[in-house]
C-alpha cells in the first residue's frame, strides 16, 4: 500500500483539480512502484492562509508526504520523487521550490 | 525540511503571533543546526484540544494531552543534544510569544533519512552538509 498527505497551503491547489491530481499519482506509483505495490490511499490538509510559513515568511509551498512499501532501492525511490513532483507541478502550477516530496519506507518509526 | 505542524485550540493565536512563532521557529532551528531559513516550514492547524495526529516522519500516530502540541519532522543525523536542544527552544518561544504556560505545551520531533525526501527538484542533503547542496546549482550553471 501506498499511502500520500498532501499539505497545501489554501488557494495553491483549486479543489477541481485534486481528482487529476490523484489519478495521475496513482499511475506514478504503479509505474515507478509496480503493481504489487498496491492501492493508494490519499488524505488532504489545508493550510488556512495565514497559518503556513516558511522561512519565517507566508507559504506558498505544498509538502507530498508519502509511505512506500520497504524495499526500494535509491534510484527508484529517487526516480518516484522525481516524478511525484513533476506531476504535481504539472498539475498545479507550481514552481520547483514550491513542492517538497518525501517517500519514507512502510515499516519506518520515525 | 524540517516541518512543524502547531496544533493548537481555535482562535488561540492572532496572526502576529502565528508569524511571530514561525521567525523564532526558524530561528531557533537554525540557530542549533546548519539548515538554510528556506528549509524551515511550520504550519498552524487548529483542533478541538488534546488528541492525536498522524506522524508525518513516522509511522502511527503522535498522541499528546496538552492544549498545545509541535508535531516536529526533521532529518535524521543529528546528536541527541542537539534534538533537545532544538524541541526545548521550539516550546520556550512558543510559550514566550503565545503568552501560554510552558504545561500547556508539549512537543515531539520525529525524524527520517534526508534522502528521503525531494525539495526543490533535488534530494536533501544530510544535516551538515547543507552548504554544498546550495552551491550545487550554481556550479552546474
Amino acid at each position: 500500500m501506498v499511502t500520500f498527505e498532501f499539505f497545501v497551503q489554501e488557494g495553491c491547489v483549486p479543489d477541481e483539480s485534486r481528482p487529476r491530481i490523484v489519478a495521475e499519482i496513482e499511475a506514478v506509483c504503479a509505474e515507478v512502484l509496480g503493481a504489487e505495490a498496491g492501492p493508494v490511499s490519499v488524505s488532504w490538509t489545508v493550510i488556512r492562509k495565514g497559518f503556513g510559513f516558511r522561512g519565517g515568511e507566508p507559504s506558498t509551498t505544498s509538502l507530498v508526504r508519502s509511505r512506500i512499501p520497504d524495499g526500494h532501492g535509491s534510484d527508484v525511490r529517487a526516480r518516484f520523487l522525481r516524478s511525484i513532483a513533476e506531476t504535481w507541478r504539472n498539475l498545479t502550477g507550481a514552481a520547483e521550490d514550491e513542492v517538497i516530496v518525501s517517500a519514507r519506507d512502510w515499516s519506518w518509526a520515525g | 525540511m524540517p516541518f512543524y505542524r502547531c496544533l493548537i485550540p481555535k482562535d488561540s493565536l492572532t496572526y502576529e503571533q502565528r508569524e511571530e512563532i514561525a521567525v523564532a521557529f526558524t530561528d531557533v532551528h537554525c540557530g542549533h543546526s546548519t539548515a538554510p531559513r528556506s528549509f524551515v516550514q511550520v504550519a498552524f492547524l487548529e483542533t478541538d484540544g488534546s488528541g492525536e495526529v498522524a506522524d508525518s516522519h513516522g509511522s502511527g500516530v503522535l498522541r499528546y494531552d496538552t492544549p498545545y502540541f509541535i508535531a516536529g519532522g526533521n532529518r535524521a543525523g543529528r546528536s541527541e543534544e542537539t534534538k533537545r536542544l532544538i524541541l526545548s527552544g521550539l516550546i520556550e518561544k512558543f510559550s514566550e510569544i503565545g503568552g501560554i504556560p510552558a504545561d500547556m505545551v508539549s512537543g515531539r520531533i520525529t525524524e527520517a533519512p534526508a534522502s528521503w525526501t525531494m525539495e526543490a527538484g533535488r534530494i536533501l542533503p544530510e544535516p551538515g552538509a547543507e552548504a554544498d547542496w546550495l552551491e550545487e546549482p550554481a556550479a552546474a550553471a
